[in-house]
């Protein structure tokens, strides 16, 4: 089989560091030492990665994988491709002919008999699966945006975390990759924060809370049975950036709202989605579903967050087998419901600086929610523009798909960043708003290194800003 | 009309329409063997809306930002499909209704249309050995159809007025490459269109389930800047 | 692979400005990383509080302190960290603090 000649992003090349697989392994682990989370270890690599290919195929991916007629639309449709033009591995169809080749070779017709005629071609050893590795983590955000604009309906972006999921089982993976996964599966949530960890935060953040609004009446409840609302969050608001849970439980109380937080399954985020892992997706999702159920809390409420909201939304109760029983949905949501019944009463005018929003991946593209953010907003500040394209038609952070949790592929990021940052800078805003935390962090990585002046805000943030107070315990009503 | 012709015409062309269904058959049967999961979380959408949206994709340039920013090439893919229905329509007219190629302008507008695919087939060549993407991920598939396709559609421009009594080597050559084709097109990336039912089909009806698809009403809503559909 | 220079020596950073080796932490290293991550000329007494914490948590436990853990030890409230360092508790103070990336979403 002759090589093709590697991307000149020089990703491709990026070395399989499995350090941290091997201290797990030693460590013995619950979640190695059970075969839930596998690591790398040399052997038939490529026999079993075909088998599970073989074995794993559903029927939409499989028609993804002969549909294609090598057209090139999508190449336009791509960032990493609109920022290097002259890199043809950077466009959709390259990358997911990476793994469709070896569908071909091994799976359907034409390509068993002659590959050759067909570009079909299997994978050599360790080093190509590697190699794809490289392609579908480092060289694509999985953010669908090319599924939308393939005139086929070829779904590169399930095509590309499907492929992830192979090289997920043979430990074949970036090390953040590993890194997260293995914390998720050991401590149920993706940055290992430990329960007392979490309660003291939660305890800290409604303090500060009860000083802010100089009332002992403010609670954050953990555990709190037959709540109307279940409120889950992305770790990263526990170890890093609590401002958001004190928002939260300022527009909860104002609201009058009947909620809780749970002590076990408030991890509305999800790696299974980044590593293609379903196995994780399941354990994950469920933990959240059963935490509702044992609290009989009517409603899940998930915080501002892209791939948690896909994934505890849409995607966990198909991983989990587990039926819905009770509604799910973004805090966002939930935040215009109290705008639109009154329950909470705002002030655009105190947010007055420009503001844009930039959709998220998983939410606008694979979700249902783009105008309910836009309603919210437009309540909430006195100056809101659009960024084009928007909605499905938005551009990726460049942190999707679990980027930000692999350095090796930062440099080429942050290259095809410059799409994002043109987008941004045309705005003239002076705020960018999303509901994803991942965003936050892809959106800054970009404003930092392209030198924008612009801040990342999210949605409860202008939502708290924008909050008037009632007087002296009496709600006050306000239109606005 | 010689008797190889008639053959050629009759029942080689049905021979090769019956592999074609067979291994369509086949084909049909190796797709329903995959699986497919059940979507166990309540719909904001709907299914059959976002399905049919899907499905009608290929009649709506404006619902991709990739045609809607080029015209020309959603204009080429019209053109070229248009002329391989009238193509086909032409080997099922010259031996079951040829009455109807003895009205000259509709000789004429056959010619027209294939003679129009087959310039659009000339350029999309052209641009599959030019284009840098294009060229690194074709396959000799890719250009042996293309090719094909080209060299059918002269052949049908010879062959449609149906003069066998001039020389019957345009018929020959058309009715030829058609048996090849029937028999060629479920191996090779032609079969498209079989998978197209499936692959719209699915996609539309995820994400009609979740409500992405259909997009919610356009009014008053401005998802792209004015002037970018003539970049 | 990207590197910062002090006094002649090269001091591997990975793609994001994280030391590669956090053992090679020293003052110095914190200034320069504060200076080219942070943009920050110069560590004031209060950045060195919130650096030092994070160093000897992080030297004692192999771990990231979570930020509630920063305003416990120095009293600072949750917006200090965030004005003393611009890209806030993970990616400045615990980046100028020597330590590796933190895994998961940030």
């Amino acid at each position: 089989m002759k090589r093709e000649k590697p991307s000149s992003s020089g990703v491709v090349d990026s070395p399989l560091d499995a350090r941290t697989q091997v201290k797990a392994r030693e460590d013995g682990l619950p979640s190695v030492a059970e075969g839930r989370l596998r690591t790398y270890e040399p052997g038939d690599n490529r026999g079993r990665f075909l088998d599970l290919l073989a074995k794993r195929i559903s029927r939409p991916l499989a028609v993804s994988m002969t549909a294609c007629v090598h057209c090139g639309l999508c190449a336009e449709s791509c960032h990493y491709f609109l920022a290097r033009p002259d890199d043809p591995t950077m466009t959709p169809v390259w990358k997911a002919d990476q793994i469709r080749k070896i569908f071909k070779r091994h799976v359907d017709w034409t390509g068993r008999i002659a590959p050759w005629w067909v570009k079909a071609g299997s994978v050599d050893g360790d080093e190509d699966l590697n190699r794809l590795k490289n392609i579908v983590f480092g060289t694509c955000s999985a953010c669908r945006r090319c599924t939308y604009n393939c005139p086929m309906g070829v779904d590169t972006g399930l095509l590309v975390r499907f492929t992830r999921g192979l090289l997920t089982e043979l430990g074949i993976v970036p090390e953040g990759v590993f890194n997260v996964s293995r914390d998720q599966w050991e401590t149920g949530n993706q940055m290992a924060v430990t329960e007392e960890d979490y309660l003291e935060t939660l305890v800290w953040m409604r303090d500060e809370l009860r000083t802010e609004l100089g009332t002992d009446d403010v609670d954050i409840p953990v555990d709190k049975p037959d709540c109307d609302v279940l409120y889950t969050i992305n770790p990263r608001e526990i170890k890093f950036d609590p401002r958001s849970i004190a928002h939260a439980a300022k527009i909860f109380h104002l609201a009058g709202e009947s909620w809780t937080m749970p002590k076990w399954g408030w991890d509305q985020t999800n790696f299974g989605l980044f590593s293609g892992d379903d196995r994780l997706g399941a354990y994950v999702a469920r933990n959240v579903y059963e935490a509702a159920e044992r609290l009989r809390a009517k409603k899940i409420v998930i915080s501002e967050c892209g791939h948690g909201y896909r994934s505890t939304r849409w995607e966990g109760y198909t991983w989990a087998g587990y039926d819905q029983t009770r509604p799910t949905e973004s805090v966002v949501v939930t935040v215009k419901r109290y705008l639109e019944e009154g329950r909470i009463s705002v002030d655009p005018s105190r947010n007055t600086e420009p503001v844009t929003f930039h959709d998220s991946c998983n939410i606008a593209r694979s979700g249902d929610l783009v105008e309910e953010p836009r309603e919210v907003l437009q309540r909430v500040c006195a100056d809101f523009r659009e960024m084009f394209p928007n909605r499905r038609e938005n551009f990726c952070c460049t942190g999707g798909g679990g980027l930000l949790s692999m350095a090796e592929y930062r440099p080429l990021r942050l290259e095809v960043g410059k799409i994002k940052a043109d987008q941004l800078r045309a705005t003239g805003a002076r705020l960018v708003c999303t509901m994803c935390h991942n965003c936050v962090d892809g959106l800054n990585d970009v404003i930092k290194h392209y030198k924008l002046a612009l801040r990342v805000v999210q949605v409860l943030e202008l939502v708290s800003n924008a909050l008037v107070l009632p007087a002296s315990g009496e709600r006050t009503k306000q239109s606005s | 009309m010689s008797d190889f012709l008639k053959i050629l015409e009759n029942e080689v062309q049905l021979a090769a329409l019956a592999f074609l269904a067979l291994v369509y058959t086949v084909r049909l049967g190796w797709i329903f063997r995959f699986k497919t999961r059940r979507d166990r979380t309540a719909a904001v959408g709907n299914e059959r809306a976002g399905a049919g949206y899907s499905l009608m994709n290929v009649a709506m340039p404006w619902a991709m930002e990739s045609t809607r920013k080029r015209p020309g090439f959603y204009a080429q893919f019209v053109v070229f499909h248009i002329g391989v229905a009238a193509a086909i329509a032409g080997t099922l007219i010259i031996p079951y209704a040829p009455g109807l190629f003895e009205i000259r302008p509709v000789v004429i507008l056959f010619q027209a249309v294939v003679a129009a695919a087959f310039v659009v087939g000339l350029v999309r060549l052209v641009r599959r050995l030019t284009n840098p993407v294009l060229r690194r991920i074709s396959s000799p598939d890719d250009y042996f159809s293309l090719v094909l396709l080209i060299v059918w559609f002269a052949a049908a421009v010879a062959a449609l007025p149906n003069r066998p009594e001039k020389g019957e080597w345009p018929l020959i050559g058309y009715f030829g490459l058609t048996a090849f084709f029937l028999i060629y097109v479920p191996f090779s990336k032609i079969c498209h269109y079989l998978y197209y039912p499936f692959t719209r089909f699915y996609l539309g009806r995820s994400l009609g389930h979740r409500g992405a698809l259909p997009p919610k009403g356009t009014k008053g809503r401005k998802t792209r800047r004015a002037g970018e559909d003539a970049a | 692979m990207p590197h910062i220079e002090l006094e002649g020596r090269r001091i591997e950073v990975n793609e994001e400005g994280f030391l590669v080796h956090p053992e090679e932490w020293t003052e110095e290293t914190a200034r320069l990383l504060a200076k080219a991550e942070e943009g920050l000329e110069e560590l004031t007494a209060e950045h060195w509080a919130v650096v030092k914490f994070i160093r000897d948590y992080y030297v004692e436990k192999n771990l990231a302190p979570m930020v509630r853990k920063m305003c416990q030890a120095t009293g600072f409230p949750l917006m200090k960290i965030y004005d003393l360092f611009p890209s806030g508790p993970a990616k400045g103070a615990c980046k100028v603090a020597g330590l590796p990336k933190p895994d998961g979403c940030v």
